[in-house]
This record gives structure tokens, C-alpha cells and sequence, in this order.
């Protein structure tokens, strides 16, 4: 299995169109932090001025961990179509390109191909996460330095150097799970097509779809919201709450590893059936 | 047998790919499989690599379902399906392992492979670089891999030189020298008569014939005879107008006539009669014959053929 990992890695790491989350990362992240750097003296002020008179602010509370966090916040919508694009190819392009004529004929099974596909489509999006937090964090304490962590929602929670730490791990490591998530929906489209845009579209659609309900404040939407696996999207968000709960980050967890399966398994049921016309 | 079909059938939609198709390969044959195009020579090789789930029946490899135990009934199986089509970012040889990683074997034939069809010099370019003779070979190259006892080759000389060709067609020789069997389908009639020991025919997805190919081409009721005769024009003027000569062909100075069979002895009967010096009269009944013949193919064609010259 492990070589048939290693394998698929090869052909994701042999697409350019892999590398579109990487390269824009690696220009973005440098340009968001010289904007930090250079121009965050508005969102500075604005939060002193938030802090009121309860706070005595000493230096700045512009750091690493304060740009992550808003960076992780402006991003987040955006990050579904990085990730999607080495899951889109994951089958489709091998149907396209005809390759599953020498795949599907050795003797390896469909199933074990599959998996091997969604694992490495897996690692895909966790290194292209890791490396977006090794931008913010890592370039970003180089450039801004590292302090405490002031996060504003209903109310205001102070986390020091090191909790911030914990919290911003706590967060990434969540964040590579709902990320997994739309990387398996978009998996699974890809087992049902011989074109890698399709599944991307259809991906980025569906989450889209999630939002507007989430968006409209209607009673019949509200009462769909909890079934919609949108809504757990933000489960990251929950590193930064004091204290942290934990309940509702295994409640959305658990979602999400329902849709996950459900997606796993539809993409099952599609490849193991699935007639190589091309 | 090494390779059974048992009562194959495929639809899609409302076509009927193949219907009831029951073949048996023995073990150490070189077994050509004809068809005309859209006769269902592809969806059938591809039930055989389970590439496509048949609506019925099963393919069997040395007794083992193909569809039930895919893992172990492919072990042993080498497959060229059509196009030669590979991860064109890569080179050869990494392609090669990707292969032999999925085989769990090690990288040990690559080179052996690759030496046999003329690649080993190209082994790291990659294969977008390759001319398609060349990503043909790769194809075989492919097949061979895992040391297969049998090999399924479909179409294998596409986009090939005819010195390709008979590359290709020594290979096969020689591969079926070494004790493998193999199942060829190709379009090149001549090509399989000079290759195969075996031969089936289908049309419209039902088998037509299927067997040893000389004792096919034997019971054939349609031969063709070379004839070498004087004067020629004059004789093929006399038989182009014989309401029973199938066709009349002038090539390299020699007429190949075609009949059937209980028309032979008229033929020589005809020329004597009108005065014509033979010279010689050589049986070349071809597969082409058999192949048009069973397949209905020559009929369409008004009677005495819209191909004489």
C-alpha cells in the first residue's frame, strides 16, 4: 500500500496544477505579512481601541500569531479551491489520459487503488496546510515576532506565547480535517467523471450551496443547517475559544467523519462498478 | 485452457456489445482475435482485463474468475489494451516502477524489458518525448513486466512502421517460444496468419468461427489460387466475366482468383478451353478470405465484387 502511496504522490507531484496552492502561498503569505508589517498600524489601533480602558498595551500586539489568525480568517473561503485541485485529477485525469488501461488490468485491486488515491490526495492537502501554517507562523515570527495572542469574540481572550502555540496547533490540526473533507468530496466526484474541472466545480459548488443556506436567515434553512456539512467547516475557530469546547468540536468532528464516510463510500460503490471505456 | 470466455455478454444502452460469447485459449497458443470494427473485439478483451463488468457470464484465467478473484486471476497476466497511454510527465523507467511497485516486484525486469523492446537507450526520457512506435513498445514493455504466462495484446501494432511491425511479430515468436500464451486482437489479417496458431472471428458480438487456424483455413469453402498464365489480360478478362469467380486480382504478373471450392477445377477447365497457357496454379487461401466469408462482409458487394480490377 505504501507503494502504491508513493506512487500516486509521484503523479500529484508531477502536476504543475499541484503546485497553484504552493506557489500562491509562498507569493501571498510574504505579501499579506509586508502589508502587516507596513500598513497594520489601522488594524492595531483598532484593536487597542477595542481593548479600552481595561488594558494597558505595551509594544505592539501585532505578532505572528495575530496575522495567522487573520489571515486563517480571510482565507478560509479560499481554501477548498487549492485544495481541490489534486483532488479533482486524483481519478478523472486517469481516466482521461487513458492511463487505468495499465492500472486496472494489473493485479492490484480497484479498492486498494482507490485508497492509495484518497490517501495521498490526504497528505496533499495536509502538507499544503502545514505549509501554509510554516508561512504564516514561521515567516511570520521571523518577520513580526511572536507574543501573546488577543482574540476578540464576545469578548476578549489573551493567550500567552506558549498557549498560542497549542491553540494555533489545535487549530491547524482541525483545519487539515475539514480540508480532508472537501478533498473526499471532491474525490468522489472525480471516481464518477473522466474530467479533472468537473469534480472541482461540483465540490466548490456544493460547499458554496452550504454557505448561502447558512447565509439566509430563513426558519427552513436554519433548520436544515445542522445536517449540512458547511456548518462544521468552522470548527477550527474553536482553538480559539476559552475554554475550549471540546464537545462541540467532537460533535462536528463526528459530522464530518459521517459525510466523509458516506463520500468514501459512494466513491466506493462508483469505481469498484465503474466500466474503462476510455 | 488458460483463458476461457464462459457465455459473455455486454450491453450498453440498447446495444448489444457482445452476446453469449464463449471462447477457450489453450495454454501455449498464439490466439488471433478478429473482428470487424464495432464487432466487439475491445469490450471483450476488456471483460478479460476486468476493465468492464460483463451483464453476464465470467472470464476465467487457469480456472479463476477474472471478475470474482481479480487480484489472483491477473497475476499472471500481461495486458496491451489499444493505446499505449502512460504518465507522459515521467520518464520510462519511473513509469516502469510505478508498475512494478503495484506488482510488488522489484525493479529488477525493467531493464531486461526495456532491452527487449528497444527502449533501454531511452530509458529516462520522458515518455512525452517518445514517437507513439516508440509508446507502443513501452506498451509491450508494460505487459512483459510481471513475467506473464499469458498475454493479452490488443491492437498491438498500431501506429507502427512495418519495420515495427515485424519487430513486434518476432517478439511474439519469440515470446510464444518461451511457453507464453498469447492472445492477439488486430485488424492486420496478414499479420495474425503469419503469427497465430489460433483464430477466432466475431461479428456483431456473436462468434463466428474459432480454431486452429490451419484447419480453418482448410475447411474454408473459399480459396484463393495464384495463377500464372498467358496471355494474362486475356484471361483475366475471361474470368472477370464468370458469373462464379468471386474475385479476380492482377498482382505481379499472376492472377489470384477467388472461389469456391467446387469451382476450382473450372477455372483451370476455362483457361485450357479459351487457350490460355498456364503456367502455374498455386493454392493461397488467406485468412483475409475466411475472415470476409464468415463475416458477411463481401456480400454487400454485387455478386462478383465491386473490387475487381
Amino acid at each position: 500500500m505504501i507503494g502504491l502511496i508513493y506512487n500516486e504522490l509521484l503523479k500529484i507531484t508531477g502536476r504543475w496544477r499541484s503546485f497553484i496552492g504552493f506557489i500562491g502561498i509562498a507569493i501571498l503569505m510574504p505579501l499579506i505579512l509586508w502589508g502587516f508589517s507596513y500598513g497594520g498600524g489601522e488594524i492595531h489601533d483598532q484593536y487597542v481601541r477595542q481593548l479600552g480602558d481595561n488594558f494597558i498595551v505595551v509594544g505592539s500586539i501585532f505578532n505572528a500569531f495575530l496575522a495567522t489568525y487573520i489571515v486563517m480568517n480571510a482565507f478560509w473561503i479560499h481554501m477548498p479551491f487549492l485544495v481541490a485541485l489534486a483532488a479533482g485529477d486524483a481519478i478523472a485525469a486517469e481516466g482521461a489520459a487513458g492511463t487505468f488501461r495499465i492500472l486496472l488490468t494489473r493485479s492490484t485491486s480497484r479498492l486498494k487503488i482507490l485508497f492509495s488515491k484518497l490517501f495521498a490526495t490526504w497528505i496533499y492537502t495536509t502538507v499544503l496546510i502545514l505549509f501554509l501554517a510554516f508561512m504564516c507562523l514561521g515567516v511570520g515570527t521571523l518577520w513580526l515576532g511572536s507574543g501573546d495572542l488577543i482574540v476578540f469574540d464576545k469578548g476578549i481572550l489573551i493567550l500567552d506565547q506558549s498557549e498560542a502555540w497549542i491553540r494555533m496547533a489545535l487549530s491547524f490540526g482541525l483545519a487539515i480535517i475539514v480540508m480532508c473533507v472537501v478533498t473526499t468530496l471532491c474525490f468522489m466526484f472525480s471516481a464518477m467523471v473522466n474530467n479533472g474541472i468537473g469534480p472541482i466545480i461540483g465540490a466548490i459548488f456544493l460547499i458554496v450551496i452550504g454557505y448561502i443556506i447558512m447565509a439566509i436567515p430563513l426558519e427552513m434553512f436554519d433548520k436544515m443547517e445542522p445536517y449540512i456539512f458547511v456548518t462544521y467547516f468552522d470548527v477550527w475557530q474553536q482553538a480559539f475559544k476559552d475554554p475550549i469546547p471540546w464537545d462541540r468540536i467532537v460533535k462536528s468532528l463526528w459530522v464530518l467523519a459521517l459525510y466523509t464516510t458516506g463520500f468514501i463510500g459512494v466513491s466506493i460503490a462508483v469505481f469498484l462498478r465503474r466500466d474503462i471505456k476510455t | 485452457m488458460i483463458l476461457e470466455t464462459r457465455n459473455l455478454s455486454k450491453s450498453f444502452g440498447s446495444r448489444i456489445a457482445v452476446d453469449n460469447l464463449s471462447l477457450e485459449i489453450p495454454e501455449g497458443s498464439v490466439f488471433g482475435f478478429l473482428g470487424p470494427n464495432g464487432s466487439g473485439k475491445s469490450t471483450t478483451i476488456r471483460m478479460m482485463t476486468d476493465l468492464i463488468r460483463p451483464d453476464s457470464g465470467e472470464v476465467l484465467i487457469k480456472g479463476m474468475s477474472v471478475q470474482k478473484y481479480h487480484q489472483k486471476a491477473l497475476a499472471g497476466v500481461g495486458a496491451f489494451i489499444e493505446r499505449a497511454d502512460f504518465y507522459k510527465h515521467l520518464s520510462a523507467q519511473t513509469n516502469l516502477e510505478m508498475l512494478a511497485r503495484m506488482d510488488g516486484k522489484g525493479f529488477d525486469n525493467i531493464p531486461i524489458v526495456l532491452k527487449r523492446v528497444g527502449l533501454l537507450d531511452r530509458a529516462n526520457d520522458k515518455v512525452k518525448h517518445y514517437s507513439q512506435g516508440m509508446r507502443q513498445r513501452l506498451g509491450i514493455a508494460q505487459a512483459l513486466l510481471s513475467k506473464p504466462k499469458l498475454l493479452i495484446l490488443d491492437e498491438p501494432t498500431n501506429g507502427l512502421d512495418p519495420q515495427g511491425m515485424k519487430e513486434v511479430r518476432d517478439l511474439v515468436r519469440e515470446l510464444r517460444s518461451e511457453g507464453i500464451t498469447i492472445f492477439i486482437s488486430s485488424h492486420l489479417l496478414d499479420e495474425v496468419q503469419k503469427i497465430c496458431s489460433h483464430v477466432a472471428i466475431i461479428h456483431l458480438g456473436q462468434l463466428i468461427v474459432s480454431g486452429k487456424m490451419d484447419d480453418l483455413l482448410a475447411e474454408s469453402d473459399l480459396f484463393t489460387i495464384e495463377v500464372r498464365v498467358q496471355p494474362l489480360n486475356e484471361a483475366k478478362k475471361l474470368l472477370d466475366n464468370q458469373d462464379w469467380v468471386r474475385r479476380c486480382d492482377e498482382i505481379n504478373g499472376s492472377l489470384f482468383v477467388n472461389v469456391s471450392r467446387d469451382k476450382l477445377g473450372d477455372v483451370t477447365k476455362l483457361l485450357v478451353q479459351n487457350e490460355c497457357r498456364i503456367e502455374a496454379v498455386i493454392p493461397k487461401t488467406s485468412l483475409e478470405d475466411l475472415f470476409l466469408s464468415k463475416t458477411g462482409l463481401d456480400e454487400p458487394q454485387s455478386h462478383r465484387g465491386s473490387e475487381k480490377k
